[in-house]
Formats: structure tokens, C-alpha cells, sequence
């Protein structure tokens, strides 16, 4: 300090006045952002989903309305064509399966607990072979925590089908209204938003939003299709066999496979499981094992469905992979853990198509600009 | 009634709209009336400042500009920073038509000389428009074609115009 032999007690006075007031304010701006944050959550947490739900699907809707839109038709005659189309498909798949689909969930009800309780037999059976021959991993006990486990998940499915009925109720309503607006007002609310940046950086910015949001309905479209034909070879591989909920198994191993590692381990268990309960370990048996991994991993999802759908740019490492299943589980439970993965690929999307455009045209720095 | 009936059903006609703008230019000569008023909902109009840079010598380019009202000076920068002039376009010009179909970098820059609006139009417009709509987007690379053809030719009759004049100058040279 050059001029502290000028200060008076007044100086000192009103520095120590300034610097309260500034640190009031702060904690005052930051516990009222705080507040914000979580008001903003609190609000956005029943319409993330329905919100997802319906990018996703006017990304695969997209390209129909488009066909629709080429001929005579504007685009909100097309996108009401293909929604008609949609629902009526919809409604012929639905009254054809919904009675096997009761059925098969009732008597999935009564089988659960079997099938628990016959995987946590073969685990503890598994750990004592284990002790046998490592001795000293006495003190763990793995069955019994596995049980706790599946007790829990097994009263939270049952607790959450009456929840759920109201929630997809919603969905239902939802949904649809947020995909029509999307397919309808998309690209204007892109051009409106992109329009928002100065004049100087337009050209970019307009380049960039186009770039990107072609990657992402490249990805999305390529995800979907790839998860859906998985389901399909599973559901037919195993339909060849005596397994029971063969369609519900197909639909559980297409979700899963929507995250990348992890996914399809966790879609083959409940088909393994079931297998080795109900038709035991023979010849059936190595056959699903054959389809869940070889049929369908191997040959046609890696040799054949990610060359073709999904572009290199959208892979994560799978370090990533794990970190986004977790905080997406975090924020939104299971279903954050499908999507989180789709999500973080996003994001490397982006940021790898704005280094690529970087690196392809030096940026303009602006200092010559007057 | 028949104003009420002009402001809910009337298309504004002329140079008033985007459209009847559009019409006007050279580029867009082949175009029909529907089509212009397709197109108009898919280039960018942006007003810009006195002396603001629209471009700059180097800067990724990625379509053309037309020129609505006002003026916009092309030039390009020395090693010491001097500006060359280049041209003064006014309304109903265009610029940096070389990059709509190719990317490529802006090989000079271009900065308005007073308030003026400028409509953009680029690649990935005409790249949506080749799947929306591919009728209005040959009708656009017709037009951009030709503009270019000409420009070509006009290019091409003065090099040969420079070759004739150094020849006559090697020749007195000589003599």
C-alpha cells in the first residue's frame, strides 16, 4: 500500500463498511442462486422425461414427415398423417398383444420370487465353492445381502405398478403434444436461438447448429434402430426355445442395450437366470447363452449394426461410460441410467464437431476488427 | 373489411417483402413466385452497423450475402495491415458466392459502409433444401451456375485481354 500513511480512520471505516457489505451480498446472491437452483430443479423434474421422450421421437419421426412433406403436403398436413399412422399402428399392436402381454405379466408376478430365490441359492452354492478353495473370504455373506437386494427391488416393482399406471398416463398425454411441437416449430426455434448470436459470429454459429444437429439425429436414429434390431434377434433366438417370456426378455435385453458395456451384461442376466431355473443346464440352455452373447453381441451387433449405424465420433471411453450410468443414475434412478450414456455421447458430439470445425478453419480471433 | 381482408389473407407484393427482394436479384431470375416465397423463409436477414465486419479475410465461409440496403466494401489486408479496396457493392449485389457450395476460406473481407441489411444465405441452407425441397434447390444452383458461368467468361475475356497486352509489350520490347 503506496498511500497508507494517507489513511485517516474514515478510510479505514468505510473499506471495512464496503468490504461487509460485499461479503453480505455475496452470501445473499449465493444462497438465492442456490434457491433458484433448486426451485429450477424441483420444477423440471416431472418434464424431463416426457421432454426426452419426445426429442427422441421426433428425431426418428423426422425423416417420414419429411417423405410426407416432398409431395403436396405442408408440414403440419404431414406430421398429422404420420402421427395417424403411428397411433393406428400402434393401436393394432397393442389390441393383438395386450392380452398375451396380461398373461405373461400376472404369471411373471407369481414366478419372480421363484426365480430370486432360486439365483440367490445358486449364488450362495457358488460362494461356497469359492470358500473351498480360498478359505479365508469367510466373513462376506453374499447370499443373504443379495436377497435384501432383491426383496427391495422386487416390493418396488410391485409398489411402483399403480404409480407408473398414472405416470405413463401422463406420458401419454404429454409426449405426443411435445413431439408434434418439436417436429413442427424445431428448426424455427434452432434458427430463433441461433439467431440470437452478433452478426460477426452468425455464419459460425449457423454452420455449427446445423453440423451438430445432424450428428445427433444420425446418433439417435442409429442407437434406436441398432437397440431395436438387438431385441429382435434375441426375441426370435430365444423364441426357438421352451423359455418362458421370451418377448418380455427380447424388450428388456433391446432397453439395456442402449448403454453401451454395461447394458447388454445386464440385459442377458434375467434370460440366463431364467433359463438355468426353468429348463436347467443342457442343450437349451448353451443355446441362450449362444444368442444373448455370440448371436447377438458378437456377430450382429458389433460386426455388423455399429459399423454401418453409429459413427466413431459418438464412442465414449469407457471410463466415461461408468461415470455417466452413475451420475445419471443419481439424478434420475434407473432411467437416468439408461440415458445418461446417450447424453454424455451428445455432449462429445458436440464438442468434437466444434474442435473439428476449429481445426478445419483457424477461427477467426477478431482483433482487427474495429 | 377489405382492409382486414388485406392484412389476414394479402401477401405484401413488390419490393416491400423479403420475397418481391429476392425476385429482384439476378441469382434468383428463374424463380417463381412460390418459390421465392419459399426461399425467403430460408435465407437470414441481419441488420448490421455503420463500418461493421460482415467478414474477414480467413474466416471459414459458408455462403453468400446479399445486399438489401446500404453499401459493403470488399477488400483485402497487406502484410502491413493496409487495406486494398476491391470493390463497393450496393443493394441488389452479392458477395462471397464462391463459398455456397465448397467450403472454403474468405479470401477477402467485407465491411459495411453505413447501416445497412444484408440477407445471408448458406451452405447448410441449400443443403437442407436439397432434401426438403430439391425442385426450389436446382432452381437455386441454376441460377448460382450461371451467375458463375458469366463471371467466368468475363474473368476469362480479360486474361486474355492481359495475354495480348504482354505479348504487344514483349514484342516492342523486342523491336
Amino acid at each position: 500500500m503506496a498511500e497508507s500513511n494517507g489513511l485517516t480512520r474514515g478510510h479505514v471505516l468505510l473499506f471495512f463498511l464496503v468490504m461487509t457489505a460485499s461479503i453480505a451480498s455475496g452470501l445473499a446472491i449465493f444462497s438465492s442462486a442456490s434457491r433458484i437452483t433448486e426451485l429450477l430443479h424441483t420444477a423440471t423434474t416431472g418434464i424431463v422425461l416426457p421432454v426426452l421422450l419426445a426429442l427422441v421421437l421426433s428425431f426418428l419421426l423426422e425423416p417420414l414427415v419429411r417423405l410426407f412433406e416432398r409431395g403436396p403436403l405442408t408440414r403440419t398436413a404431414s406430421i398429422f398423417l404420420v402421427f395417424a399412422l403411428v397411433a393406428s399402428g400402434l393401436y393394432l399392436a397393442f389390441s393383438w398383444l395386450s392380452p398375451h402381454w396380461a398373461e405373461m405379466w400376472f404369471s411373471l408376478r407369481t414366478d419372480l420370487p421363484r426365480y430370486l430365490g432360486r439365483g440367490i441359492a445358486l449364488l450362495k452354492e457358488a460362494q461356497a465353492r469359492v470358500q473351498e478353495i480360498f478359505p479365508y473370504i469367510g466373513g462376506f455373506d453374499l447370499p443373504s445381502r443379495g436377497r435384501v437386494l432383491a426383496e427391495r427391488l422386487f416390493s418396488h416393482i410391485l409398489a411402483q405398478t399403480t404409480g407408473s399406471a398414472l405416470k405413463i398416463g401422463g406420458l401419454m398425454v404429454l409426449v405426443p403434444l411435445f413431439t408434434f411441437f418439436f417436429l413442427r416449430d424445431g428448426q424455427k426455434i434452432v434458427r430463433a436461438s441461433v439467431g440470437l448470436v452478433p452478426n460477426r459470429y452468425y455464419e459460425m454459429a449457423h454452420d455449427l447448429a446445423w453440423l451438430i444437429s445432424r450428428q445427433l439425429s444420425q446418433f439417435v436414429r442409429g442407437r434406436i434402430t441398432e437397440a431395436a434390431i438387438v431385441g429382435l434377434v434375441v426375441g426370435v433366438g430365444l423364441s426357438v426355445t421352451d423359455i418362458r417370456y421370451a418377448p418380455l426378455l427380447a424388450l428388456f435385453a433391446g432397453i439395456t442395450n442402449l448403454v453401451p458395456y454395461i447394458g447388454p451384461i445386464v440385459g442377458m442376466i434375467p434370460g440366463i437366470l431364467i433359463a438355468m431355473v426353468d429348463l436347467g443346464i443342457g442343450a437349451q440352455f448353451w443355446w441362450i447363452v449362444v444368442v444373448y452373447l455370440l448371436i447377438a453381441q458378437v456377430i450382429v451387433d458389433n460386426f455388423i449394426l455399429i459399423p454401418i449405424l453409429i459413427s466413431h465420433v459418438s464412442n465414449l471411453h469407457p471410463l466415461w461410460v461408468i461415470i455417466a450410468i452413475i451420475m445419471g443414475g443419481k439424478l434420475y434412478g434407473v432411467l437416468g441410467m439408461i440415458i445418461g450414456v446417450p447424453v454424455a455421447s451428445i455432449l462429445k458430439i458436440v464438442i468434437i464437431e466444434i474442435r473439428y470445425y476449429r481445426q478445419t478453419f483457424a477461427l477467426p480471433l477478431g482483433e482487427f476488427d474495429s | 373489411m377489405s382492409l382486414l381482408w388485406r392484412n389476414v389473407f394479402g401477401q405484401k407484393t413488390g419490393d416491400d417483402s423479403l420475397a418481391g427482394f429476392l425476385g429482384s436479384i439476378p441469382l434468383f431470375a428463374e424463380m417463381k413466385p412460390r418459390d421465392l416465397r419459399q426461399l425467403a423463409a430460408l435465407v437470414h436477414p441481419r441488420d448490421y452497423d455503420d463500418k461493421e465486419t460482415v467478414f474477414s479475410e480467413g474466416d471459414p465461409g459458408s455462403g453468400l450475402y446479399l445486399i438489401r440496403n446500404g453499401r459493403v466494401k470488399i477488400f483485402t489486408r497487406d502484410s502491413s495491415g493496409h487495406e486494398h479496396e476491391i470493390a463497393v457493392l450496393e443493394a441488389g449485389d452479392f458477395f462471397g458466392e464462391t463459398t455456397l457450395v465448397s467450403p472454403a476460406v474468405r479470401t477477402a473481407s467485407a465491411r459495411t459502409l453505413e447501416k445497412s441489411q444484408l440477407v445471408g444465405f448458406f451452405r447448410a441452407d441449400l443443403l437442407d433444401c436439397m432434401e426438403k425441397n430439391p425442385r426450389l434447390a436446382l432452381r437455386l444452383l441454376f441460377g448460382l451456375t450461371r451467375a458463375m458461368s458469366e463471371r467466368l467468361h468475363l474473368a476469362d475475356r480479360e486474361l486474355k485481354r492481359l495475354h495480348h497486352a504482354l505479348h504487344e509489350l514483349q514484342a516492342e520490347g523486342q523491336d
